[in-house]
């Protein structure tokens, strides 16, 4: 069993049957599958938008979606797995429309540069919201919900080793500003 | 001594063997220094991974549900809409084979009004339809430029027809308008067909 399968019978024990429920059009089934799914759809949304608003709007996206394409989800894979591709497609997609916003990115980073000579030493969550919106995608992609750099590349329309190289800046990163620097 | 890079240290945790990973494992086995880098993004890894679920503060079921149940009731509309043109269709068939069998006139003539008259009801049902206004899958939209397109060679055709003797015309327009019919009835059915594919 994979791990998405898992998370499957954790957020929805009687998953086959709200599924063949869900097909034939009964809302409440529906319901249910957001009820499940709701939180980790919103906190993968959150992680890669840059605004809660934002992260919203792609909550309801995936659900739209799930709404209407729950009749072509093939049960070989599990369920998470499916709602969280779509979940993941719909963010990315936000964050090419809101692509302008990404070109403070370098004026952004030189004042980071200076509040990191000052030694501030971040928490993580506030780390991870100082990336730029791509790597921050990246890295929660990859590293969090276990994503391959070839599925973010699709999903991204961008090469595997651009995937790559946006994992390293963001550890690069993620690493001086949680002071991780090591002496030496 | 040059030690491993983040993408170096990254590659060592994919799953395939990158070139230069052998290298790497070798340097990592004789340095402490990057055996410790290495743990380090393991843990920062394990923190991301652990870091708190974030919860929506507001429930955007409501929005779903109401964005979803337009959808459904536009699809059935127009559902409702390619019935409701199929039975116009067989309505005008019906009118059209009416006039037939009346043999005091001139059948030729008698023929050719049934034929136009057919042409006509269904003009007015596609036209209610409106084609132009709704988006076909490639291939139908192809099938469905191909017979408006005989049906333009056959108007073409019609008008050259009235050059004709009496005769001649008569027989041509007749064949004219019937073709023009089946043109018609098919281009009707590609647009019904395409909504069962749908499977509305
Ligand atoms: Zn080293």
């Amino acid at each position: 069993m994979t791990g998405t399968q898992l998370m499957d019978s954790y957020l929805l024990a009687n998953a086959e049957s709200v599924v063949a429920r869900a097909r034939a059009g009964d809302e409440d089934a529906l319901e249910e599958l957001y009820r499940a799914f709701e939180a980790p759809v919103y906190n993968l949304a959150r992680r890669i938008c840059r605004t809660t608003e934002d992260a919203e709007d792609v909550l309801q996206e995936t659900f739209f979606e799930v709404c209407r394409s729950i009749g072509r989800y093939r049960e070989e894979g599990s369920l998470w797995g499916w709602v969280r591709t779509i979940a993941a497609s719909k963010a990315l997609m936000r964050l090419r429309r809101n692509k302008y916003r990404d070109t403070d990115e370098l004026q952004e980073e030189a004042v980071g540069q200076r509040r990191e000579d000052t030694a501030l030493r971040m928490d993580l969550e506030a780390a991870l919201e100082r990336l730029s919106e791509t790597s921050r995608a990246v890295v929660w992609l990859h590293d969090v919900e276990g994503y391959t750099h070839d599925e973010i590349a699709g999903m991204m329309g961008k090469t595997p080793s651009f995937s790559k190289s946006q994992l390293a800046r963001a550890h690069q990163r993620l690493r001086r500003w949680l002071g991780e620097e090591v002496e030496g | 001594m040059t030690h491993l890079t983040v993408e170096a240290l990254l590659s060592l945790r994919e799953a395939g063997l990158e070139p230069g990973d052998a290298s790497a494992r070798a340097h990592l086995d004789g340095c402490p220094r990057c055996r410790a880098e290495l743990e380090r993004l393991h843990q920062r890894v394990a923190r991301l991974k652990a870091l708190p679920a974030l919860r929506p503060s507001r429930d955007r079921w409501p929005q779903v549900s109401a964005r979803y149940r337009v959808e459904r009731r536009n699809r059935r509309q127009r559902t409702a809409g390619l019935i409701g043109l199929a039975a116009a269709a067989s309505i005008a068939l019906g009118v059209s084979l009416g006039p037939r069998g009346n043999p005091a006139t001139n059948p030729g003539e008698q023929e050719i009004q049934a034929a136009m008259a057919r042409s006509q009801a269904l003009e007015n049902a596609l036209s209610r339809y409106q084609p132009d206004q709704r988006v076909l899958d490639g291939r139908t939209a192809g099938i469905a430029q191909e017979l408006e397109d005989r049906i333009a060679t056959v108007d073409r055709e019609l008008e050259m027809a009235d050059l004709l003797a009496q005769q001649a015309r008569d027989e041509q327009v007749l064949k004219l308008w019937r073709e023009r019919v089946g043109l018609l009835d098919a281009l009707v059915d590609v647009h019904v067909t395409r909504a069962s594919n749908v499977g509305l």
